[in-house]
């Protein structure tokens, strides 16, 4: 009797068991759609649209996350770049990179970023603010251009919230859209109308909107991406060299003399040409790959190394394993760094040598700006790739070959400066 | 009196319920082994919608899951493997702990390589690949399933 009872109480617990697994899998399914909601536009608050949309939210703060590079290269902890890299004090020496040049931390932080950074002081012009905030949709519907020139101290009250779901979001729609009034005009000039692309497209150009090198137009301080020429270095040299808007330099080097530019994070560019983006890969797939999350698919808004996402990000084209993966790709940025960094310290000493040049009594001038000439277009070589964010992962061919022109041209430079002063150094 | 009817059963009688529910059982597991097959089945489950719809529409579409991804050598070993994979899909499926790129073993991945060359052994005759340990999804692992893995998550409603 005693174990008839046992027997029948094991069966209907498994029974129920089997039940409830059945009902679970086959009729309690995760909901594969999100209503959307009605978020007014002009709201800029990312709690608010996290309400409604949870996961994605989640993920988003978790770009607090201050950590290094699972590559060691990059990373999201605010370092100076010149405990590494020391020659960075002498490359950029006299202007304000050489004060503070920090590793970049996640999209919260970069408003916070904007207001404690050394670089910006009363005259920092208002274009600063253009990449750092969604406020810029309402500052630049209401100002036009003219909020370039503002101060940026009289318009940081303004400005309430960094980089967030509106960013990249209509509230509307939830599509993608860009709001930066800089890259619409610079594709418009390439001939894209970024209101019309497709999503797959868009899945870039949120990112390219902001994740792209530029400069200030003279007098009106206007952001502009100097891609008329192309996105390589060679290219966006080409466009530098005829003076756009007399836009001459960024500062002149102080030793050498040098009329030099500052390259800022053309990691659009770099990325554009190299194998990942020409078979159609956007910047969305490996930097908000599709994580699960009791069996809903969602998009990480955790934007950051890919290298934390291997299986998500990576392992839906390669299907090695993750080890594998990750120690490719540390091996190709190993390289990259090796050249960045010898570069680097070929550019510094060119400066000394070209300085102690200039101070030679019998100096033939001609030879002297041929070689700060070389040492302009050396240096602008080697920052298209060290201000890069990828470590030349985002096109290793091209980085490499940028840095070896810059290494070749920076000791073309050294010649240079030897024989305008004769000096052997 | 009663003791002695019971000694008097017949062995044929004592063992015929046994029999029965055994052939019950048997049925059971066999009708469980089939229908588990099905396609639609294995389509039903949230993780695998994707693949189910890419299979579908493919130049494979007209054979089962169970053809390519089932051991070919055995019975025994097909019924150990699928009572394996399934418990296995089952509680994953249930705990809803799934990864975010569901994908082939290796085990798993060895047994398709398998089953490729089931049919397809006339197209590498006389190739290296005959030798053995072909591993045919390293360049031909879109042709059924596509690249579903990275088809979008959460979709807007309006």
């Amino acid at each position: 009797m005693k174990i008839k009872s046992v027997f029948f109480l094991l069966l209907s617990v498994l029974l129920i068991l089997l039940i409830a697994v059945l009902v679970r899998v086959f009729f309690l399914t995760p909901s594969e759609t999100i209503k959307l909601a009605s978020i007014p536009e002009g709201e800029y608050d990312p709690a608010v649209w996290g309400k409604s949309y949870p996961l994605q939210y989640q993920s988003y703060l978790k770009n607090k996350e201050m950590a290094p590079s699972p590559t060691g290269f990059g990373g999201s902890v605010n370092v100076q770049k010149s405990e590494k890299e020391p020659e960075l004090l002498v490359n950029f020496k006299g202007m304000a990179f050489s004060k503070d040049y920090t590793e970049d931390r996640g999209h919260l932080y970069s408003l916070e970023d904007l207001k404690e950074s050394k670089r910006v002081t009363a005259t920092t012009p208002g274009s600063c603010m253009t990449c750092k905030t969604a406020n810029l949709r309402d500052v630049y519907k209401e100002m036009g251009w003219d909020y370039a020139k503002t101060p940026l101290a009289e318009l940081m009250p303004r400005l309430k919230h960094p980089v967030v779901c509106a960013s990249c979001h209509d509230p509307q729609t939830m599509g993608l859209r860009v709001i930066n009034p800089a890259f619409i005009e610079a594709m418009e000039r390439r001939g894209v109308d970024v209101v019309k692309a497709p999503r797959e497209q868009m899945r870039t150009y949120v990112c390219a909107q902001c994740h792209s090198e530029y400069y200030f137009e003279p007098g009106s301080q206007r952001v502009i991406f100097p891609w008329d020429k192309g996105l390589a270095a060679a290219d966006m040299y080409g466009y530098y060299q005829q003076r756009p808007s007399g836009f001459e330099m960024d500062w002149q080097h102080p030793d050498s003399k040098a009329r030099m530019l500052k390259a800022q994070h053309p990691d659009y560019e770099l990325f554009s040409g190299g194998v990942h983006a020409q078979s159609g890969v956007s910047c969305a797939d490996c930097h908000m790959p599709y994580l699960r999350d009791t069996g809903r698919k969602y998009s990480s808004h955790h934007v950051t190394s890919p290298m934390k996402t291997i299986g998500g990000s990576c392992r839906t084209c390669h299907t090695q394993d993750e080890g594998w993966l990750l120690d490719r790709v540390k091996k190709g940025q190993t390289s990259v760094w090796e050249l960045q960094h010898r570069a680097g310290q070929t550019i510094a000493h060119a400066h000394e040598v070209i300085g102690k040049a200039g101070g030679a009594p019998k100096v033939n001038a001609g030879e002297l700006d041929k070689a700060r000439e070389l040492i302009r277009r050396s240096q602008w070589y080697w920052d298209y790739i060290a201000a890069e964010n990828s470590m030349g992962f985002h096109h290793p061919g091209e980085a490499l070959s940028t840095l070896g022109q810059s290494l070749d041209l920076a000791h073309q430079a050294i010649g240079a400066a030897n024989r305008a002063a004769g000096t052997h150094y | 009196m009663i003791l002695e009817r019971t000694r008097k059963t017949s062995p044929v009688k004592r063992i015929l319920p046994g029999i029965l529910i055994g052939a019950i059982f048997f049925a059971a597991a066999v009708w469980t082994y089939h229908a588990s097959g099905n396609p639609g089945v294995c389509g039903a489950c949230h993780s695998m919608k994707i693949v189910h719809n890419r299979w579908q529409a493919s130049n494979h579409g007209q054979f089962a899951c169970t053809e390519c991804h089932l051991p070919d050598e055995s019975l025994a070993g097909k019924i150990v493997y699928k009572t394996r994979a399934g418990l296995n899909d089952l509680l994953h499926e249930t705990a809803r702990d799934y990864g975010a790129a569901v994908g082939l073993s290796v085990e798993g991945r060895g047994i398709v390589d398998g089953n490729c060359v089931r049919c397809h052994a006339s197209t590498i005759a006389g190739t290296g690949m005959a030798e053995g340990g072909t591993q045919c999804l390293k360049c031909h692992r879109y042709i059924v399933h596509g690249r579903g893995q990275d088809e979008g998550g959460i979709r807007v409603e309006n």
